[in-house]
C-alpha cells in the first residue's frame, strides 16, 4: 500500500472532526499502519542512534500524515486519541508475538542508573492488560480512555484533558481509579490461573 | 439507579479522604459513612491499593518496550568499548542511551557509559570536553559523580565514561519513600554542597535537574549523586529551535530547568549563579511536587519569554493551584494538603524564590548561600530570604573619590562606576500586594513591557543604543504624568523604575527627578514610613551621591536610616544597607571619624545578625576599611582588607565579581601607602582572574586594568599606563560607546598619560574633547566636567601657561569640583610649577573656603 499522504489524512480526520463518525473506521488503520512502521523501526534499531519517547514518535506522525496548518489543536488532539489506541494495537501485538509472559524477572535486575526516566517497578503484561482494559471500557469508557491515552499514548495528563474534554482534576481521578480497577481485575485473573495450575 | 450512585459516593469519598492526613481520616470516614459499615469497608478498601498504584503504569508501554528490545537484541551487548565491556544498557534520555559496563584492567569495577547520538560533532564534543576534562577530574566529592574520560565509538558515536551510580532520580526517591519537608531539604543541602565543590573548580553545571541528581543508598542512608557534570559545556548545542524541540515538535531540552539567562541570550553569559537557579528549580518541586512555570503546548519564543519574565508563584500558592493532585503531592510529604501548605509557607517560600530571581545578582550569589539560608531554616532561625522591600540594590560598583592622605596626581581621582546596579527590578511587591488581579496584572504588564523595552540590565548591553533608550524614556516621563495620575501609586512604581533606567544609562539628573517625584509620591500615598518608600529614599540617596551631591545624600540618608531603624528595626538587612551607603558618604565628604564609627557599628550589626561568612558582614568590613585608609592608618586598613578578602575567597571564591572588588579595594590601599610594587601586583593577580572569569570587556576587568595604568602613572612609568588606558578606551567606546562615563574616565587617564610623559598637545586635546562632551552630556556644573576643566588647567600649567591655566582651574573649583579638592590642589604635582604665584596660594585658600561651605548641609 502505498504511503498515504498529507491531504488523505487530514481530509479525514478535519471530517471525523466535524462530526463524519465514518471518517474515523478509514483513519485508524493508516494511522495504524503508519504508527507500526514507525514503532518497529525503532524498535528493531533501523535507526540505531534514536532513543525513543512515545510523544515523539506520535509527534513524529502526525507531522507526516497530517497538514498541520489546516488543523486545529482539537483535531490535533483527536489526532492523539487515535494514535494512542493504535500504539496500543502495535504494542500489543509486539507483546504477544513474543509470547512474553510478565516481565518480572528481567526488570528487577535491572539497576536504575543515569539518565533514566523508567521506575524500577515491574512492567506489566501487555497482553493480560489490554484484556482487563477492553473490560473495563465496557463499564467505564472514559477511565479506560485515560489508560489508553496516557499509557498508551504516552499523553500528559493536559493533554489527556484536552483530548476527553474534562479537566485535568477528573483526569487525574479517572486515571487512580481506573489503575485501581485494573489491578483489581488483573489479580484476579492470576489468582484464577495459580488455581487452574493447582487444579 | 442507587447502585451507580452508590458507587459515586463511594468514588468521591475516595478522593476526599486522600486529601486528608492518615490521622484524620478516620474521624472524617466515621463522620461520613455513619452507620453504613459496608460502606467504609469499600472506601477503606479502595484506600489500600495507594501503595500498590505507586509506579503502576506510570511510565508508558513504548519506554518499557524499548529498554526491553534494546536489552536482548541490541548488538552492542558485550561489545568493547575501549577498557570497557558493554553489559546491558540502563537508560535512555534526550541526548542518547546510557549502558552498564565492566572494566577489568587496571582496576576492576563497574562504570556507566553515555552513549551519546550520532549527529553532534563527535570530534568537537569530544575536544570539548577534554579541555573541562583535567579540571572535572579534580572534583572529589561525596555528592558528585566522577567523569572519568570521553572517547569515541568506531561508528563514531561519542561516549562518556562515568561512576556507575546505583541511584534513582531524587524526584522519585523522595517521593517513593514519601520523605517529609525536613528530610528531602537535609538531602538538598548536600546537593549544594556537591554544586558549590565543582564550582570552586570552577566547573558549572549548567543542566541540573532532577534526573541528573541520583540518589544512592549507603549503608541505608540517601546520598545523592550528581551526574554528567562537564558535559553539558561539551555537548552543548546552540539554542534555536531545532535543538529544542525535535523535529516532530514536542519538547526534549528542559526549559524547566533553564535560568532566564540561558533563555535570553546566545548562552554565552553563564556564571555560578546559572546553576543556582537550576537547584531552585529543583528545590521548588522537592517541596511543591509541581515545576514553577508551565510549558506545555507553547510555542519556542513564548516558553523562552517565560522564563525571563514570567514570575513564579510561591511553592505553597503553587499547591493551592493543583487541585486534586495536591492529595498526591502531600502524601509523598508525609501529610496533608493544609499543613503542607502551611510549612511551605513563609521561610521556605522566601527561599525557593530567591533561588528563582530572575536577575542573577538577585539570587543567591552559590549554591553555599542557598544551603545556608536552609540550614538556617532547619534549625529555626531567621532566614535571609525575605523578599526586600528596603532598597536592596546590587551596587557592586560605587563610585568613590580616591582620597587617602597621599593624594595621587589628583587627576585621575575618581573611579567612576562603568555599568550602575541592575537595575530594572521587576518589583515583588507589586505582585504581592492584595489587590484585584486585574490591577495586579496591569501593573505586571506595565512594567514588563518597560523591561522588555529596554533590557538594559548589562551596562555592555547599553553599547550605541542609549541614545535611542533615551529618547524612548523621555517621551515615555512625559507621558507618565497624563496617563496614570489616577492610579499614584502605580504612578510612584513607573516613575521609579523608569528612574533606574536612567540611572542605568548614567543619566543621574533624570533619574534624580523621577526617584524624587516617586519618593514624593511614596510619602504622601503610602506614608513615610512605608517599606516602599524607604526603598525609593535609599535609590534616591544613591543617586544623589553619584551625582556628588552629598550633602543632600545624607541628610536623605540620615532620614532613611533613622526611619528605617525605627520601621525595620535596626538590625534588618536594609537598616544594616543604609548605614553602609551613609558611611560611604562620611567617607567621601572627609569626615572619617563619624564615616568610621558608624562603619564600626554596622560591622557589629553585621557580625552578629549576618554572621562573619556573609555579603554584608564583607562589605561593612571593606567600608571600614576604607575610611580607616583615609585615616593614613594603613596597617590596621590593609589588616581589614585582608580579613575582607579572606571571607570573599571562602563564601564567593576566587572569581565572583565582589572578590575582584575587595581585591581592588585592597590594592588601593596598598597604593596609597606608597607600597605601588606590592599594589601592582596584586592587582595583577585581580586583573588575570578577571580577564579569566569576566572577560577582557566586562567592567570589573577594565576597572583592574584603570587602577593597574593609574598606579604605573603614580610610579613615572606613564608610557605603560598610556598603553592599558589606551587598550582599555578602544574597548570601552566600542562596547560602552563614545559618550558613557567610563569611555570619558580613560580618556581623561589616557590625557594624564600623555601628560606624564611630556606630551602636552596631546593631552590636552585629548582633555578638552572630553571636558566638551562632559559639558554637552553632564552639563556645566557637573564635577565630571569641571574635574575635565580642571585637567586641562593642569596641563596648560604643566607647559608654563599659566595665565591660561589660573582662570581654568578657578572655573573648575567654581563649577561643581568635588569637596576635597583642596588638598588635592595643593599636593598636586601636575601644580607644582605654580606654587610660589601668589594667585596660587589665593587659589588654594579660595578652594578651601568652598569646600567648607558645600560641607555644611543645606
Amino acid at each position: 500500500m502505498g504511503e498515504p499522504g498529507h491531504g488523505e489524512i487530514t481530509e479525514l480526520l478535519l471530517a471525523w472532526s466535524g462530526g463524519e463518525a465514518s471518517a474515523l473506521d478509514k483513519l485508524v488503520p493508516l494511522v495504524y499502519a503508519e504508527l507500526r512502521r514507525l514503532a518497529h523501526r525503532y524498535m528493531w534499531h533501523e535507526r540505531a542512534d534514536h532513543t525513543l519517547q512515545t510523544s515523539e514518535l506520535i509527534n513524529e506522525a502526525y507531522l507526516r500524515l497530517v497538514d498541520a496548518s489546516r488543523v486545529n489543536w482539537q483535531d490535533r488532539a483527536h489526532f492523539l486519541a487515535v494514535s494512542a489506541q493504535a500504539m496500543r494495537r502495535v504494542l500489543v501485538e509486539y507483546a504477544r508475538s513474543r509470547g512474553s509472559q510478565r516481565r518480572g524477572a528481567g526488570m528487577q535486575r535491572l539497576p536504575l542508573s543515569a539518565a533514566v526516566n523508567v521506575h524500577a517497578r515491574q512492567s506489566p503484561d501487555l497482553v493480560k492488560l489490554d484484556e482487563a482494559l477492553t473490560a473495563l471500557a465496557g463499564e467505564h469508557p472514559r477511565r479506560a480512555q485515560a489508560i489508553e491515552l496516557r499509557f498508551f499514548g504516552g499523553l500528559s495528563v493536559e493533554e489527556t484533558a484536552a483530548v476527553l474534554l474534562v479537566s485535568e482534576d477528573t483526569v487525574w481521578r479517572d486515571w487512580r481509579l481506573a489503575r485501581i480497577w485494573l489491578l483489581r481485575s488483573m489479580s484476579r485473573s492470576r489468582s484464577s490461573e495459580r488455581g487452574a495450575h493447582a487444579g | 439507579m442507587p447502585d451507580s450512585e452508590r458507587e459515586r459516593r463511594l468514588e468521591e469519598l475516595h478522593s476526599a479522604a486522600l486529601q486528608r492526613d492518615a490521622s484524620e481520616r478516620d474521624e472524617f470516614l466515621r463522620q461520613a459513612c455513619g452507620d453504613d459499615a459496608e460502606l467504609r469497608r469499600a472506601v477503606e478498601s479502595l484506600l489500600g491499593y495507594e501503595q500498590e498504584l505507586d509506579g503502576f503504569l506510570e511510565v508508558p508501554a513504548l519506554q518499557t518496550a524499548t529498554l526491553d528490545a534494546m536489552a536482548q537484541e541490541r548488538p552492542l551487548v558485550g561489545q568493547m568499548l575501549g577498557l570497557y565491556r558493554l553489559v546491558e544498557p540502563i537508560g535512555s534520555g534526550g541526548m542518547g542511551e546510557v549502558w552498564l559496563a565492566e572494566q577489568k584492567q587496571p582496576v576492576r569495577r563497574r562504570v556507566a557509559i553515555k552513549l551519546i547520538k550520532a549527529g553532534m560533532d563527535t570530534r568537537e564534543v569530544v575536544a570539548r570536553f577534554e579541555s573541562e576534562r583535567r579540571a572535572v577530574a579534580l572534583m572529589e566529592h561525596p555528592n558528585i559523580a566522577k567523569v572519568f574520560e570521553a572517547g569515541a565509538t568506531p561508528q563514531g558515536r561519542p561516549y562518556f565514561v562515568m561512576e556507575y551510580v546505583a541511584g534513582i532520580p531524587i524526584k522519585e526517591y523522595c517521593d517513593q519513600h514519601r520523605m517529609a519537608l525536613r528530610e528531602r531539604l537535609e538531602l538538598f543541602v548536600h546537593v549544594c554542597e556537591g554544586v558549590q565543590h565543582a564550582h570552586q573548580k570552577a566547573i558549572i553545571h549548567r543542566d541540573l535537574k532532577p534526573t541528573n541528581i541520583l540518589v544512592e543508598e549507603v549503608d541505608g542512608k540517601p546520598v545523592p549523586r550528581i551526574i554528567d557534570f562537564g558535559l553539558a559545556k561539551a555537548t552543548a548545542q546552540p539554542l534555536t529551535a531545532e535543538t529544542l524541540f525535535t523535529r516532530a515538535g514536542a519538547i526534549v531540552g528542559t526549559p524547566a530547568y533553564m535560568s532566564p539567562e540561558q533563555a535570553g541570550s546566545t548562552g554565552a553569559d553563564i556564571d555560578t549563579r546559572t546553576d543556582v537557579y537550576s537547584l531552585g528549580v529543583v528545590l521548588y518541586e522537592l517541596l511543591a511536587g509541581a515545576l514553577p512555570l508551565d510549558f506545555h503546548q507553547l510555542a519556542f519564543d513564548e516558553i523562552l519569554r517565560r522564563v525571563r519574565e514570567e514570575e513564579a508563584p510561591r511553592p505553597s500558592t503553587k499547591l493551592r493551584t493543583l487541585g486534586e493532585r495536591s492529595g498526591t503531592v502531600a502524601q509523598n510529604r508525609g501529610c496533608d494538603p493544609p499543613t503542607l501548605a502551611r510549612q511551605l509557607r513563609g521561610d521556605l517560600d522566601a527561599i525557593a524564590l530567591k533561588a528563582l530571581e530572575k536577575e542573577r545578582s538577585r539570587r543567591y550569589a552559590t549554591p553555599m548561600e542557598l544551603a545556608a539560608d536552609i540550614g538556617r531554616y532547619l534549625r529555626h532561625e531567621p532566614v535571609m530570604a525575605h523578599p526586600a522591600s528596603g532598597a536592596y540594590r546590587a551596587r557592586k560598583y560605587i563610585r568613590r573619590h580616591r582620597m587617602g592622605v597621599a593624594v595621587a596626581a589628583g587627576l585621575v581621582a575618581v573611579l567612576v562606576s562603568f555599568g550602575a546596579a541592575q537595575t530594572l527590578q521587576l518589583r515583588r511587591t507589586l505582585i504581592e500586594r492584595d489587590r484585584a488581579n486585574r490591577e495586579r496584572d496591569r501593573a505586571t504588564r506595565v512594567a514588563a513591557f518597560m523591561t522588555g523595552m529596554f533590557n538594559v540590565s548589562d551596562p555592555s548591553a547599553a553599547r550605541g543604543n542609549s541614545i535611542t533608550a533615551r529618547e524612548i524614556l523621555d517621551k515615555a516621563s512625559k507621558e507618565i504624568d497624563a496617563g496614570l495620575s489616577e492610579d499614584p501609586e502605580l504612578q510612584a512604581q513607573m516613575m521609579q523604575t523608569m528612574g533606574d533606567v536612567y540611572e542605568s544609562l548614567g543619566l543621574y539628573s533624570q533619574a534624580q527627578t523621577l526617584l524624587t517625584r516617586a519618593v514624593d509620591i511614596r510619602r504622601r500615598v503610602l506614608g513615610p514610613r512605608n517599606p516602599d518608600t524607604l526603598t525609593s529614599m535609599s535609590g534616591l540617596g544613591q543617586v544623589l551621591q553619584v551625582q556628588d551631591h552629598y550633602a543632600d545624600a545624607e541628610k536623605l540618608d540620615r532620614e532613611t536610616l533613622g526611619a528605617q531603624r525605627r520601621v525595620l528595626g535596626p538590625e534588618h538587612p536594609d537598616t544594616l544597607k543604609s548605614m553602609h551607603n551613609l558611611g560611604i558618604i562620611l567617607e567621601i565628604e572627609g569626615r572619617w571619624p563619624e564615616s568610621e564609627s558608624l562603619d564600626r557599628e554596622a560591622l557589629d550589626i553585621a557580625l552578629r545578625v549576618l554572621g562573619p561568612e556573609h555579603p554584608g558582614t564583607l562589605r561593612s568590613l571593606e567600608n571600614l576599611g576604607i575610611v580607616v585608609n583615609c585615616e593614613g592608618r594603613y596597617d590596621e586598613a590593609q589588616k581589614l582588607l585582608r580579613e575582607a578578602l579572606d571571607i570573599a575567597l571562602r563564601v564567593l571564591g576566587p572569581e565572583h565579581p565582589d572578590t575582584l572588588r575587595v581585591m581592588l579595594e585592597l590594592v588601593h590601599a596598598l597604593d596609597d601607602e606608597g607600597r605601588h610594587a606590592e599594589a601592582e601586583k596584586l592587582d595583577r593577580e585581580a586583573l588575570d582572574i578577571a580577564l579569566r572569569v569576566l572577560g577582557p570587556e566586562h567592567p570589573e576587568t577594565l576597572r583592574s586594568v584603570t587602577v593597574l595604568a593609574r598606579i604605573l602613572n603614580e610610579e613615572g612609568r606613564c608610557a605603560e599606563a598610556e598603553k592599558l588606558d589606551g587598550e582599555t578606551l578602544d574597548i570601552q567606546r566600542s562596547v560602552l560607546g563614545p559618550e558613557h562615563r567610563g569611555t570619558l574616565e580613560s580618556m581623561r587617564n589616557l590625557a594624564n598619560d600623555f601628560a606624564g610623559e611630556g606630551r602636552y598637545a596631546e593631552a590636552e586635546k585629548l582633555q578638552r574633547e572630553t571636558m566638551n562632551i562632559d559639558r554637552r552630556v553632564l552639563g556645566p556644573e557637573h564635577p565630571l566636567t569641571a574635574l575635565s576643566t580642571y585637567n586641562i588647567g593642569c596641563i596648560l600649567a604643566g607647559k608654563g601657561n599659566r595665565d591660561d591655566a589660573f582662570p581654568l582651574l578657578r572655573e573648575a573649583v567654581d563649577h561643581g569640583l568635588s569637596p576635597g579638592y583642596d588638598l588635592a590642589i595643593e599636593k598636586d604635582p601636575n601644580l607644582q610649577s605654580l606654587h610660589g604665584d601668589p594667585r596660587f596660594a589665593a587659589l588654594v585658600a579660595y578652594t578651601k573656603e568652598r569646600a567648607a561651605a558645600a560641607l555644611k548641609p543645606k
